[in-house]
């Protein structure tokens, strides 16, 4: 059943992408969708790619959430083909207030770029949660909204693995940082968490590009960097994905000294990688729960309309070989 | 590659050295502006990173010089590799299976949806670009549904494929390509089925009206095609040692690029894999080298789109001023 | 009859591409007279008429165009100054209408906007200037047979601002009674002051139409004389080596035996061809007549397989098995060779060299092994087969875009000669080629007649059907009206034929 269902929503989305379907046409399908009428409130939960294992393993847990909870609320879930299909995106956020949802739970593919869609979901008197990416501060204020946070201190939690690494290199050698994309926040917390941690231990960070979170690019930028700058001594990366193209590049590139890779997520791929050890560690932000945070506050703010609008901070924790126990 | 009579060996000779010199001094230019300007770019690990890093998209992009011959378009080849990808890491991981089981498996599905892109656009007459770009869809939600969108970590099984072999500084995956760049060529030029792709893509009426029956030819370059994304799945999983339904996004570009850049026609009559060879040279080392000098996101691509630009200004140049000269 | 000062004067016009082509050539073109440009293959009338009409420019030497300095570096230059030029290739636009493509590139228009209305009017009143009454403006011009296509494009630069137009090969598409209306509007221009420079190898409407003759002979100046001092043998001396020049016609001889090698049984494709029946023996060579349109392409496509006929069959060589074929392959394979109407489209890899052309077809049977081409082998026949027909050109590694018409048919008819077929058909075979070209495959279709092949020829040139075959079929509105021994035709006798299958309304031609 649940197969069927994912295929159906993938197959939608992946002809509502590429035709450009009119809005509104296919505002994905509701899980539970036997009792529409009972009054539930219906949530709409907004991710990105569905088809990156992070926000999948996202949407499975409000999934799996939903159908524990299955009489207390309904749940939508939409994602967008990649991650840089902004326009998609602002189009479901539309489509879900068409649809005349009682929440939205989202984790946006731009921290600027969705807020008006997001400001018209409120005065449509929709509760708005931000998941994952964090909205761009400025932004909200100039559009004069406020909307809470739900999630992850990305830049903590890259500290965190980067003070991790450090205790395993000596005060000035020479790493590199593989950046996700630039304009994300994520991508510019998980930086500046990781910059930190190599400032505090006396660590030079010698080169640092982006590799648009893919594993094929940052194959490629991470062996130009090794060639580039032989002396590198570990490779922080912003996502695994990209950690696992640097592990291939550090393999192929070899050099006669080992390197070290970090990586953020905590993926079942690098799980694997780091038994074998070569990943030395990542950060798990409990993303199977993220969404399902959003969602328990979601249902919160409907139930009591009085209660305080705040952000809240969930969870990361730094994860090792030795976490992984045999 | 053409031949002219014994009149003279030497202009002969220089003739079929010319186009290659063009490309060639392109990318001697690429390598010293990248040498002048960074550190280590000229050195025995950049070349072998280099080399390590083509073979994907040499093989595709030989397929797609094949494809672009005919006059038609293959815009599947990086689903086709994603889902190739996908399918050796559902082998060899959820079923656990050996690498041996995984590499036919890779290419039958990739020859697989080949088949389909030929069989339809050829049977049923659409456009290869429409058909091409269903199954560019298609097969990378397959690769989704595969492997549940999960990146597959499959590790030292297959890490050896794209490695380098030690002594020899390049990897067997960069054999095989550079076996499917000599088969391609000696395929186009020296065969039937070659001369027939050529010339199919050069009239297909005039060669139907010659009586030659082109359906079974032009399905089986589609069909290549798959094959070789099927290929290009396996060397991109071992490099990689991972299995990622996310992967080759956008190739097909870098592929037709490639193609362009070394002077295949979109229009169909005119390519040749070598040159298309040179092509994913140019890519390779203007990627490597950017990364070399540390140039952000927005510079690698205005450079990039660039050089495709130019170099493809060149060669219609030298088309226009061959073609006015013949007249 | 003619100003004093020439309209157009050519002083020592010189080109060089890779050769030489043209060599100090210097001729005057005077206003109010038909011009007649005469060559064979390559003998540079071409490039003449591109240099003119600023589609080329010289490497040497001068113009002059009314009294002052001309030099056009484009088209459009040439037609600012009043020179139109239809090329022998058509220059139409097949999926615009007939109005788009008469007022292209004078489009009328208010704040960018097409006025369509204007622009129907204006051409409609082009094609009835020109007779061309029941051809319909909104209708995309690819849907017309190419005889009308001709038309329209004459039609629509001679309704342009134009005091000199060259024509060349103007009538090589048309019907009779095209050419008829064509020749008398060309004599109104002329009367009205316009200089015409025509090229053409139909000598006879030279001979009918021309005031002065220009001949060219590998790009150098031959002649120029008063059309009047010259015979239609006197000109092709003139353009041709001497040594083809003095050989006569050749008496006809017929290699028609009694064997059956193809009978044609009832074939229909509506509306185009209708119930066609007919038979060809081994040495015979079949001719079919008839007006543009009157489905003879259309039934050589139908008996190659081109198009599926809905209705009838042929048989080979006697034997009882009948075949309807649906794809030009199964007819090779069973012995069939065509040489199509439209070289460029349907013969020719224009692109690829003669080599790749010559061996095409033969490919597979003659010069590969287990897949691999036998390159040699290939290189060697390409060759024979150039020195056979005699083709003019560089080397055989040349494009064959790059040669001129007649040595271009050579090798679309030369790509069936390595493979032997039982029977060819040829459509058009001569269309817009040299004389010498002519002849040289007029003689080639003779020699696969005594090597007792069957042959149909088609062609709109009665003067090459009498020449060649021993047997005339006309169709008229898709129907094979009469079939006609070597002893009964008459002109007369098929031009009836001809119209025969249009009833009375149809208008009456040469």
């Amino acid at each position: 059943m649940k197969t069927v269902q994912r295929l159906l929503l993938l197959a939608t989305l992946a002809m509502g992408t590429v035709l450009g379907c009119a809005p509104g046409e296919n505002g994905g399908n509701a899980t539970g969708s036997g009792a529409a009428d009972s009054g539930k409130p219906r949530i709409a939960l907004i991710m990105k790619s569905l088809a990156n294992d992070f926000f999948s393993a996202m949407a499975k847990g409000a999934e799996e959430h939903q159908a524990a909870h299955a009489g207390e609320y309904e749940l939508i879930v939409n994602g967008i083909k990649d991650e840089r299909d902004l326009s998609r995106q602002v189009a479901l956020v539309e489509e879900m207030i068409a649809a005349g949802v009682d929440a939205i739970v989202i984790a946006p593919a731009d921290s600027k770029a969705l807020v008006p869609a997001l400001r018209r979901a409120q005065k449509a008197g929709i509760v708005v949660i931000n998941i994952d990416n964090r909205l761009d501060q400025e932004v909200l204020e100039q559009e004069g909204v406020s909307i809470p946070f739900v999630g992850p201190d990305n830049k903590a939690g890259a500290k965190k693995v980067g003070d991790y690494l450090a205790t395993k290199l000596e005060a000035g050698a020479a790493v590199a940082v593989l950046e996700g994309i630039r304009t994300s926040f994520n991508g510019t917390q998980r930086r500046l968490g990781f910059e930190e941690a190599m400032k505090a231990a006396d660590i030079n960070i010698v080169a640092s590009q982006s590799a648009q979170w893919e594993m094929s690019q940052a194959n490629t930028v991470a062996a130009s960097m090794l060639s580039e700058h032989p002396e590198i001594k570990a490779i922080l990366a912003a996502n695994d994905n990209m950690a696992l193209g640097a592990v291939a590049a550090v393999q192929s590139a070899g050099l006669d000294h080992p390197v070290l890779v970090v990586g953020f997520d905590n993926i079942p791929a690098v799980r694997e990688a780091m038994k074998e050890g070569k990943v030395l560690a990542t950060a798990d932000q409990h993303g199977d729960k993220l969404a399902v945070y959003g969602i328990e506050y979601a249902l919160k703010l409907i139930e009591d309309s009085e209660a305080e609008v705040e952000d809240r901070e969930t969870p990361v924790d730094l994860i090792t070989a030795e976490d992984l126990g045999e | 590659m053409s031949n002219p009579p014994k009149t003279s060996r030497r202009s002969a000779l220089l003739a079929s050295v010319i186009p290659y010199a063009g490309m060639l001094g392109v990318l001697l230019l690429l390598i010293v502006i990248f040498s002048l300007s960074s550190r280590n770019f000229l050195s025995a690990s950049t070349v072998t990173s280099v080399l390590n890093q083509i073979p994907d998209l040499t093989v595709i992009a030989v397929g797609m010089t094949l494809v672009l011959i005919i006059g038609g378009i293959d815009l599947s080849v990086g689903s086709l590799l994603a889902l190739s990808s996908s399918i050796m890491g559902v082998v060899m991981i959820d079923q656990g299976l050996p690498l041996a089981a995984a590499i036919p498996a890779s290419l039958f599905v990739g020859s697989l949806c080949g088949l389909v892109n030929g069989l339809i656009s050829v049977k049923a007459r659409i456009p290869s670009f429409i058909v091409t770009l269903g199954m560019l869809e298609m097969a990378r939600g397959f690769a989704y549904l595969a492997t549940d969108s999960q990146t597959k970590y499959i590790g030292s099984k297959v890490e050896w494929i794209g490695t380098a072999i030690p002594g020899l500084a390049i990897s067997p995956a960069f054999l095989v390509a550079i076996g499917v760049v000599i088969a391609g060529q000696i395929l186009l030029t020296r065969t039937v089925f070659g001369r027939y792709a050529v010339a199919i893509g050069t009239n297909a009426e005039a060669v139907r009206m010659s009586g030659i029956n082109a359906a079974p030819y032009s399905i089986a370059i589609f069909t290549i095609s798959g094959l070789l994304c099927g290929v290009a799945g396996v060397m991109q999983t071992s490099r990689l040692s991972s299995a990622d339904p996310n992967a080759a996004v956008g190739l097909e570009l870098a592929a037709i690029a490639a193609c362009v850049i070394g002077g295949t026609s979109l229009m169909g009559g005119r390519g040749s894999v070598i040159h298309t060879f040179f092509g994913v040279l140019i890519i390779a080392v203007l990627q490597t080298g950017l990364a070399h000098v540390g140039a952000t996101d927005p510079i690698k691509r205005i450079i990039t789109g660039g050089v495709i630009v130019i170099a493809v200004l060149l060669d219609a140049l030298r088309q226009r001023k061959r073609n006015s000269r013949a007249q | 009859m003619s100003a004093a000062t020439p309209l157009l004067r050519l002083r020592d016009i010189t080109m060089d591409y890779a050769v030489r082509v043209l060599h100090q050539v210097s001729v005057d073109v005077k206003a109010g007279t038909i011009h007649a440009l005469l060559g064979a293959n390559g003998a540079g009338k071409s490039t003449l008429c591109r240099i003119i009409s600023g589609l080329t420019q010289p490497t040497g030497g001068s113009m002059m165009f009314d009294g002052v300095e001309y030099a056009p570096r484009t088209k459009s230059e040439a037609e600012a100054a009043g020179i139109q030029i239809v090329q022998q290739e058509l220059n139409l636009i097949p999926t615009l209408t007939v109005a788009e493509n008469v007022m292209f590139g004078r489009t009328p228009h208010r704040l960018g906007f097409v006025n369509r209305h204007e622009q129907r009017q204006q051409a409609r009143r082009a094609l009835d200037r020109f007779g061309l009454k029941d051809i319909p403006v909104d209708q995309p011009v690819g849907e017309l047979g190419i005889g009308q296509q001709q038309m329209i494009e004459i039609a629509s630069a001679l309704d342009r601002e134009c005091r000199l137009l060259i024509l060349d090969e103007p009538t090589a598409a048309l019907s009779g009674g095209e050419t008829e209306r064509l020749f008398h509007w060309l004599e109104q221009l002329r009367e009205q002051g316009t200089a015409i420079i025509y090229i053409s190898h139909r000598l006879e409407e030279v001979v009918r139409l021309a005031d002065e003759i220009t001949v060219l002979c590998d790009g150098r100046h031959v002649t120029t004389k008063s059309a009047k001092d010259v015979t239609t043998d006197q000109m092709v001396d003139l353009m041709t080596n001497s040594t083809e020049a003095t050989s006569p016609v050749r008496e006809f001889q017929s290699h028609r035996t009694d064997r059956v090698v193809m009978k044609v049984n009832g074939m229909t494709r509506e509306p185009v061809v209708r119930d066609v029946s007919f038979t060809v023996h081994a040495g015979e060579r079949f001719g079919i007549a008839g007006l543009v349109g009157s489905g003879r392409t259309e039934l050589l496509r139908l008996l190659f397989g081109a198009d599926v006929a809905e209705q009838g069959n042929l048989q080979l060589n006697g034997e009882p098995r009948k075949f309807r074929f649906r794809h030009p392959w199964q007819a090779v394979k069973h012995g069939l060779a065509m040489v199509t109407e439209d070289r460029k489209e349907t013969g020719l890899l224009l692109a690829q060299s003669i080599r790749m052309n010559s061996t095409l077809v033969s490919l597979k049977q003659r010069f590969q092994r287990l897949g691999w081409i036998n390159r040699s082998g290939e290189r060697t026949e390409s060759e024979e087969l150039r020195r056979r027909l005699d083709t003019r050109c560089n080397h055989i590694e040349q494009p064959v875009g790059t040669l001129s018409g007649g040595n271009q048919q050579k090798v679309a008819v030369g790509k069936w000669l390595v493979e032997e077929a039982d029977v060819y058909l040829f459509d058009e075979p001569t269309r817009g080629i040299d004389v010498a070209a002519r002849r040289r495959i007029h003689a080639l279709i003779e020699e696969l007649a005594a090597a007792g092949k069957a042959i149909v020829i088609v062609s709109s040139d009665l003067e090459e059907l009498y020449e060649t075959c021993d047997t005339i079929g006309v169709m008229s509105a898709g129907r094979m009206v009469g079939v006609n021994r070597r002893d009964d035709w008459s002109t007369e006798i098929i031009m009836r034929q001809s119209f025969a299958g249009y009833g009375s309304s149809t208008e009456g031609a040469a």
